[in-house]
């Protein structure tokens, strides 16, 4: 019991034995792993709750008085609130739209005969490579004269095309891994194409299509370049309204590590709650039996 | 019988219009928001980059320029330069990220009890707005009161210059860029391990494979779909990068940290040379289609695409 664990290996579909030594390495190096990547959140989120002098403390203050002082600044300075709704209207209807029109065109390419369209796939993800600094030019020309400039409209039309190419490639890999003949065994059992797409192939994929929508949230949520030159005060989202506190001379960081926390923590929490399908639902084999 | 002779000839075509219209219907609204927003802004943006177009200054020659923009990238320095950083950073974080991503896909395939937990938590510094990174880092990155300096003298390592030195920017930036985005390719690389097929890791063991054996010549064959999938998504945002590295260096120092998305800010907001900044994005544009055709045929995944090719 002592010398030798047991774990599960499920690239053997067998029960193996580990080495008691080589289990203490494995949790090791995960631990470490896990002080790596999460430390500088913790620094984050802890100088969110500092005072301005515990911050640039030298050596490091490790145990301070907790303060809500920056959130307080935020939402009472700063309108935090009014870019928390924009952010969760712009990036919620985009993310929508994104999955649907992405899901439809995968399964298009991952599933017809349509001349050309390995090309046509890559001409979508040829998209997903322009830098939007290339685009935001035009675009705020654009706005300008519709007169969508500082609305949802203009953000939401964005993120929805850069959401596509992500959702139409990945949910596109996931329909390829799972058989066509699957789907012709529920279309000769008397499903039409439709019924066999949601009564198999969708509930197949739906590990993959949980974590794509979570993928494309999380790039619309945090995007900052777009939505700091195409709104100006109406439209505002979260990210454009903490660059604010980062001023050339006086550079508020506690405020700016709280607006960081407070502009993360949806994310966090949205991807905690799909954790099961996000993490353990990949895990299961798209192809059962 | 006469009823017969015209329904069967035209169904037969209904048929055809429904399977052939069908998949296009399907792509439609994908391809018109990809219209819309993606192809009209950029060819206007090529149309901008033939002109001498400077908003700001109504005095200047805002006329037709031909090549004239894109013959001034040749000399153009900062530009030479933004791109061999653009590329040095690309490079290095796409690297550095696969390994670290696919040494954690094999630690944490052990399955042993609570990694679960921690496997979750690991995928926090992609979750985490980049802005907000940029933030942190730059905080933690201080020489003189950074938390990294000071656990570094902890262990007995003297201070770094970080961010604020030359030689260093570049790969301050890098460590952050590896940071975030190591648990995203971890998340790929992970599931894709998980449901890859058992059985040729099993015929692999029954003919006395040992499991580093099996895991270099039968598991990462396997899962070199998913890795070329995963560099590729990271590789395109990678070049991409702005947020994080405008808020740690802005490019800086002397130009060390200087992406092309950094430069191509520059450009257009600070000089407001649309013409010329136009110009800059094209040929930044043709050189990273040229990569990532290149990249997509030299690794065969055009074909596993396609579908010509099964996992």
């Amino acid at each position: 019991m002592n010398v030798v664990g047991y774990s599960r290996n499920r690239t053997t579909g067998a029960t193996s034995v580990l080495p008691a030594v080589r289990i203490v390495l494995i949790y090791i190096a995960m631990i470490t792993a896990l002080v790596f990547f999460l430390f500088p959140y913790y620094w984050m989120v802890s100088a969110a709750f500092k005072g301005p002098g515990d911050i640039t403390a030298y050596p490091p203050v490790w145990v301070f008085e907790p303060t809500f002082d920056n959130f307080r600044e935020l939402f009472q300075n700063l309108g935090a609130m009014k870019a928390l709704t924009n952010s969760l209207i712009v990036v919620g209807i985009s993310t929508c739209l994104a999955i649907i029109f992405g899901s439809m065109a995968a399964y298009a390419l991952a599933r017809f005969e349509i001349k050309g369209k390995e090309i046509l796939a890559l001409e979508i993800l040829l998209f997903r490579m322009v830098p939007p600094i290339v685009s935001v030019i035009p675009l705020f020309i654009l706005a300008r004269k519709l007169g969508i400039f500082d609305t949802y409209w203009i953000l939401i039309a964005i993120y929805t095309s850069m959401g596509l190419p992500l959702a139409v490639w990945v949910m596109r890999v996931f329909t390829q891994e799972i058989p066509r003949s699957i789907e012709e065994a529920a279309m000769i059992d008397g499903c039409n194409r439709l019924q066999a797409l949601i009564r198999v192939t969708i509930p197949l994929m739906l590990p993959g299509l949980v974590a794509t929508i979570v993928i494309v949230f999380m790039f619309a949520w945090n995007e900052y370049l777009f939505a700091s030159l195409l709104t100006s005060s109406n439209a505002r989202t979260l990210p454009v309204m903490t660059a604010v506190t980062i001023k050339p001379r006086a550079i508020a960081w506690g405020v700016a590590s709280a607006a960081g926390t407070l502009m993360s923590l949806p994310v966090v929490v949205l991807a905690m709650l799909v954790q099961r399908y996000l993490v353990r639902g990949l895990t299961f084999g798209v192809i059962k039996g | 019988m006469s009823t017969n002779q015209t329904v069967a000839p035209s169904r037969a075509p209904a048929k055809t219009i429904h399977e052939s219209f069908g998949p296009w219907l399907l792509l439609a609204p994908c391809l018109a928001v990809l219209f819309l927003v993606g192809i009209f802004p950029l060819c206007y943006s090529l149309w901008i980059s033939f002109t001498s177009y400077h908003p700001t200054n109504p005095s200047f020659d805002q006329g037709f320029v031909f090549l004239d923009n894109y013959i001034a990238i040749l000399s153009d320095r900062q530009a030479l330069n933004s791109i061999v950083v653009t590329f040095l950073f690309t490079a290095g974080s796409v690297l550095a990220s696969l390994i670290f991503g696919l040494l954690l896909a094999f630690l944490f395939n052990h399955d042993l009890p609570g990694s679960a937990v921690i496997r979750t938590l690991l995928l926090i510094p992609m979750l985490v707005t980049p802005l907000a990174i940029g933030i942190t880092w730059r905080i933690m990155y201080y020489p003189d009161t950074g938390v990294i300096n000071y656990l570094l003298a902890a262990v007995g390592v003297g201070g770094q210059a970080w961010l604020s030195s030359t030689g260093q920017a570049l790969i301050s930036v890098i460590i952050v860029d590896v940071w975030q985005w190591t648990p995203f390719m971890f998340l790929i690389l992970y599931a894709g391990l998980r449901s890859s097929p058992r059985s040729p890791m099993e015929a692999a063991a029954i003919d006395g494979a040992s499991g580093w054996q099996s895991l270099i010549y039968v598991k990462l064959p396997m899962l070199k779909p998913i890795i070329v999938l995963a560099v590729l998504l990271r590789g395109i945002d990678a070049v991409r990068t702005f947020d994080q590295v405008f808020m740690m260096t802005r490019g800086g120092p002397n130009l060390a940290t200087d992406l092309a998305s950094l430069y191509l800010q520059r450009v257009n907001f600070k000089f407001f040379d649309l013409g010329y900044g136009a110009a800059l994005s094209w040929a930044f544009l043709l050189v990273l289609a040229a990569i990532v055709v290149t990249f997509l045929k030299r690794t065969g995944f055009i074909n596993y695409i396609s579908g010509k090719e099964r996992l």
